[in-house]
């Protein structure tokens, strides 16, 4: 881990064949691509969390509706989560604890995608998901959805984030 | 790289904690951490008793058991007859008044339900569900 | 916390396929009776594709207002009933979720919870269903707002006051939308009244109270 913030830019400088100018519009429109879903998954998660933030005692309860915690835990899960998410989304934005913050976002997001399944089979009557009570209103697919969707976002991140960059 | 994986999770969720923290402590009189229902929302024996004659006792359980026995001078308001009961219920209410509703125990949902139902349809105010039910004011009577 | 979930959620669709004995067609039924029901009726069909014979060693309901109903006390092998579950939907509104337990003499799953939703819809939804003066009080007008549930169109209502003492006149504000305004002729007696509120082409009724309340006690 010894690159320097520069590597990268003597490493596609050194490229010598006439694909220079090709591959650098390509890495640059990658970075860009990357930066562009980096920020809405960002803003996703920062909006989802600040909303559940704003009333934890509703997040409780909605918490609570899927019969999965006993309610103290619910209360801590409410009081904590949301910030969880916020953080991790400013890390996306800042470049700062990347991967980390992907991997706390995809395990947050499989998490609320099997506890969404899991109260459809059981019958619950669930009404919120991962948006508090803005989402109330949408269907059991439009959740499923919307969590696949940003699953499918994360999973690119991280993919696509492979190649060792400096902190 | 692993380990830095790990490290970057525990400096998040650390972090986290931090605004965590605060919130609890900042919500503390909202939220009671050991039942689902507000705390400005339920009252316990005792306390209702300090409130002497200014309470009215509203028995939310089914008829029968109200029949059977119910705290002495309560109505019976439940969801069965609402429509009917209500009106009664509403005679003997007037504003400054406290009402506890209770049901049979702990666990029972009809006190909520119709406290719920007092605070929204009625809109009154000082509606308090009575905490253990009918089984904790036997057990102090 | 992950994996914990991931066991959680597996070990949940599988305890739901793993039923040893009897086979239920369905264990949550979600019913939509009309606004002039009085009860909901749930049929719990089950079959027993074993070998031995089922007892129900107990079917009871998370209340009072549902009662559930076996036909029989044992199942023979191959053979099949229902639980019948009735909810008497008495005075209540919005989404109604009651239970029913029932257990088996079963090895493998004893306790079974049948689910019974029942959504009862609201036709006209009233705010707030008590208005009230303070004795002394200026009697003036106060507004109850009548709105028409979603999936209801109703283009009148009746109004109705059981005593003289409170007049009452409605306002059709469109779009599902009424105003009753409810004044006393004064507020010196301690007089009351109930409002029957009727959409026109129906039967059912629904209530208001308007009254005069003493006024607070010095505490």
């Amino acid at each position: 881990m010894s690159k320097t913030p520069n590597a990268q830019l003597s490493t596609s400088n050194v490229q010598l064949s006439g694909n220079a100018s090709t591959s650098n519009v390509k890495n640059r429109t990658s970075n860009i691509l990357r930066r562009i879903v980096d920020l809405i998954v960002a803003g996703v998660f920062i909006y989802a969390g600040a909303i559940k933030a704003l009333d934890p005692v509703q997040f409780a309860s909605d918490i609570d509706n899927y019969k999965i915690f006993p309610w103290p835990i619910s209360v801590a899960l409410a009081f904590y989560l949301p910030w969880l998410e916020i953080f991790c989304g400013f890390a996306l934005v800042g470049r700062l604890l990347y991967r980390g913050a992907l991997s706390i976002l995809m395990a947050l997001v499989l998490m609320f995608t099997l506890v969404t399944i899991a109260a459809k089979v059981r019958g619950l009557d669930i009404t919120c998901g991962c948006f508090g009570h803005a989402s109330q209103n949408w269907s059991f697919p439009s959740h499923l959805a919307t969590n696949l969707g940003i699953l499918a976002a994360l999973v690119v991140l991280w993919v696509s984030n492979r190649s060792p960059k400096p902190l | 790289m692993r380990s830095s994986l790990i490290r970057q999770i525990l400096i998040l969720a650390a972090l986290a904690l931090i605004p965590g923290l605060g919130e609890a402590v900042y919500f503390r009189q909202k939220i009671s951490w050991q039942s689902s229902i507000p705390p400005s929302e339920l009252v316990t024996v005792d306390q209702a008793r300090t409130w002497a004659g200014n309470v009215i006792w509203v028995d939310a359980r089914p008829d029968e058991e109200f029949a059977r026995d119910h705290v002495p001078g309560a109505l019976s308001l439940n969801e069965d007859r609402w429509n009917e009961l209500l009106p009664q219920f509403l005679a003997v209410w007037s504003p400054g008044k406290k009402v506890v509703v209770y049901c049979s125990s702990l666990s029972c949902n009809a006190s909520r339900e119709v406290a719920r139902r007092l605070r929204k349809e009625a809109q009154l105010s000082d509606v308090f569900v009575l905490e253990g039910g009918w089984e904790a004011w036997f057990k102090k009577r | 916390m992950k994996t914990h979930t991931v066991a959680f959620a597996l070990s949940t669709l599988i305890s739901l396929s793993a039923r040893a004995e009897l086979k239920w067609e369905q264990t949550m039924i979600e019913l939509h009776p009309t606004p002039t029901d009085k009860q909901a009726i749930g049929h719990f069909k089950y079959q027993n594709p074993g070998k031995t014979p089922v007892h129900f060693k107990s079917v009871h309901a998370s209340c009072g207002c549902t009662t559930a109903q076996t036909q029989k006390d044992e199942v023979p092998p191959g053979g099949s009933g229902e639980i019948t579950a009735t909810f008497n939907i008495g005075d209540r509104t919005g989404t109604q979720v009651k239970t029913v337990t029932v257990e088996t003499d079963e090895a493998a799953n004893s306790k079974t919870v049948l689910t019974l939703k029942t959504i009862i819809p609201q036709q006209l939804e009233i705010t707030p269903t008590f208005v009230f003066w303070k004795q002394g009080d200026k009697p003036d007008p106060k507004t109850i707002t009548v709105k028409v549930g979603k999936e209801f169109t109703v283009k009148h209502i009746k109004v109705t006051s059981s005593s003289p003492d409170f007049q009452t006149k409605v306002e059709e504000k469109g779009n599902g939308e009424f105003k009753i305004d409810v004044q006393p002729q004064e507020t010196k007696n301690l007089v009351a009244s109930t409002l029957t509120i009727q959409p026109e082409d129906s039967q059912k009724i629904f209530y208001a109270t308007a009254r005069i309340t003493n006024s607070p006690v010095v505490q």
